[in-house]
């Protein structure tokens, strides 16, 4: 967790300074034109335009929100990687299927009960603003009000991150169960359920970062939306993985003999094929709202042009891809520690800050502003959420010790170097 | 073409199962041959290391080509809009590369692509149209259910006699010899 806190001294060395630079008076111009036009396309008032205060609880709610979405990115990455492993009937993830298992029954009922905060900020006006609105006096709502309104918000979002964690619950259970007798037919009563369990993430993930963070600004639309969370959910839970497997397999700790840099490879090219999908689906996400040019839709990029936000989106373009995917386009990079340990820092930040550039545009129109409570959330809530898994992750075997598979994570694709056979 | 008719092209091992041939590929690798290949039905993980194989370089190919596609595509577009017949269309500047973007991304994989192929045809030197493997009969079973090994009398340390007890006795295969034609 050390990686946390260096990333977020990071992130306010880096961005100290900008809100400064945002203020100035042309983008506070820039951005009243703005709000002028938001206004006039949609007949309704794009709400929350007053700059909040550093100690309100709106910007309390806001900092929350955004770690949050970045925790709940690693769990609900972790859960998709599970289900893919099952999906697949993958061998070479078998020994590291016990850390993804773990990471994603972080949902049920630590990621529930961290969600209780968000519901009591919205329900006091604090988050989403549609809230407060009466549908009748906006269109824009009134014709999403099946969505978003307070009950169905209340009763859906906990219920959505219920199932999803009884789901890697339940997968992970039948593979500890599997850690005693080795019956296979665990490994098939997962591969059904992980068929079923598909659907549910997809409209589970997708319902869920609506709810918690398209619906910030509810006149906005992106059928995008949902896949764009997830490529970058599964994005940075695979060089979380990466990190956290290499470290579970150095000598001495509970992995060393059952992953190898074959496995090590493999992830670091998921990642790489995720840094290309993630910048695939936000591209075609801004691209088609650029190119069909509809008020209703690119208001929520125009808020994010005025200011220092403009150059967040910057950072996003050349950091969430540009960089990583010229630096891993080498085969050999992949396992070069001194390169991956800061692409795993670098990966986190860029998670954050595309987090901090889906919430924070509402309450701070004119450009980034970084408060104490960004690196208080995301540092605490990091720890927090990893020490329970540390702690839940010990009390089972470290990998699945039985699984039918294991064996070919374990012998396959291993060539003994030039010498080796000479034994023989 | 008769004088040909004698001169060995090397020895083929015939192999029963991918773990003989993978053992047998380590052996070939760690006694040091250079002009030798295995050939197989289906691809075999991990057999580039049992092999020795270096890196393919094909990557540079591809890298290349990628990279030429991209600012080909830019260029094209802000050549065709911008500068030669520039057209308002939609409203949208002359020229950004966002719209450029999609067209110069095909281009980007079209060559990488092209790269990809063609590069690799040049560092396989192919096409080839003879090959004197292809006269051995049992040879043909390569696509069925046995596994190949030759190794090659053009390399330095072939010898038709130690080479055949190398791979009769040590790697436990069947042995014939091919001869150029």
């Amino acid at each position: 967790m050390a990686l946390g806190g260096v990333v977020a001294v990071a992130t306010i060395a880096l961005f100290g300074t900008l809100p400064t630079l945002g203020a100035d008076a042309g983008s506070a111009a820039h951005s009243a034109q703005e709000a002028a036009h938001a206004s006039a396309s949609h007949g309704t008032a794009d709400h929350a335009h007053v700059a909040v205060s550093v100690f309100s609880l709106k910007q309390i709610a806001h900092s929350y929100l955004t770690a949050y979405m970045f925790c709940l990115s690693l769990c609900v990455g972790s859960l998709f990687l599970t289900l893919a492993h099952h999906l697949f009937d993958a061998g070479w993830s078998a020994s590291i299927r016990r850390v993804t298992e773990t990471v994603a029954s972080l949902l049920f009922p630590w990621m529930l009960i961290l969600a209780l905060p968000i519901i009591g900020f919205a329900w006091t006006g604090n988050l989403h603003a549609w809230f407060k609105i009466n549908p009748a006096d906006d269109h824009a709502l009134d014709v999403k009000k099946v969505l978003f309104n307070p009950m169905a918000f209340t009763v859906m979002v906990p219920t959505l991150i219920t199932l999803l964690g009884l789901l890697a619950r339940q997968i992970r259970a039948w593979s500890i169960a599997q850690d005693k007798d080795g019956a296979a037919h665990w490994t098939s009563k997962s591969r059904k359920l992980s068929a079923a369990g598909i659907f549910l993430f997809a409209f589970g993930v997708t319902l869920l970062c609506f709810l918690l963070m398209k619906s910030l600004q509810h006149q906005f639309f992106s059928t995008m939306y949902g896949v764009y969370y997830f490529a970058g959910s599964v994005w940075t839970t695979l060089i979380t993985l990466y990190l956290l497997t290499m470290w579970l397999s150095q000598p001495g700790r509970p992995l060393e003999k059952v992953y190898f840099k074959r496995q090590q490879q493999d992830l670091a090219v998921l990642f790489f094929a995720f840094t290309v999908f993630y910048a695939y689906i936000h591209f075609s996400q801004y691209f088609l709202i650029w190119n069909a040019a509809l008020p209703e839709e690119t208001f929520w990029y125009v808020r994010r042009e005025v200011g220092s936000w403009k150059w967040v989106g910057m950072i996003i373009l050349f950091g969430h891809f540009f960089v990583p995917f010229l630096l891993l386009l080498n085969q050999d990079i992949k396992r070069n520690m001194a390169v991956m340990i800061p692409v795993g820092a670098w990966a986190w930040l860029m998670q954050y800050i595309d987090m901090t550039y889906n919430v924070m545009p509402v309450v701070h129109p004119d450009g980034l502003h970084l408060t104490l409570w960004d690196p208080i959330f995301w540092i605490g809530m990091s720890v927090l959420l990893g020490r329970l898994f540390w702690s839940e992750y010990q009390k089972n075997p470290p990998y699945p010790l039985k699984d039918p598979r294991l064996q070919e994570a374990i012998v396959h694709h291993e060539v003994p170097a030039p010498g080796a056979s000479a034994a023989h | 073409m008769n004088s040909n008719r004698s001169k060995p092209h090397g020895l083929l091992a015939e192999f029963h199962t991918a773990a003989d041939i993978f053992e047998a590929a380590m052996r070939c690798r760690d006694a040091g041959f250079t002009q030798w290949d295995v050939y197989t039905p289906f691809p075999i993980h991990g057999m580039d290391e049992a092999m020795g194989l270096r890196k393919s370089p094909v990557g540079w190919f591809t890298f290349c080509g990628g990279f030429t596609g991209f600012f080909t595509g830019m260029t094209m577009i802000w050549y065709m809009n911008k500068f030669d017949y520039p057209l308002v269309v939609g409203g949208k500047p002359l020229f950004t590369p966002l719209y450029a973007f999609p067209v110069s991304y095909e281009m980007t994989i079209l060559l990488s692509a092209f790269g990809t192929l063609f590069g690799m045809f040049f560092l396989n030197q192919l096409p080839k149209f003879y090959n004197p493997l292809f006269k051995n009969e049992r040879f043909k079973k390569s696509t069925d259910d046995r596994f190949f090994l030759c190794i090659e009398a053009t390399d330095p340390k072939f010898g038709m006699d130690a080479t055949r007890t190398f791979l009769t006795e040590k790697c436990h295969a069947a042995v014939v010899e091919l001869v150029e034609d």
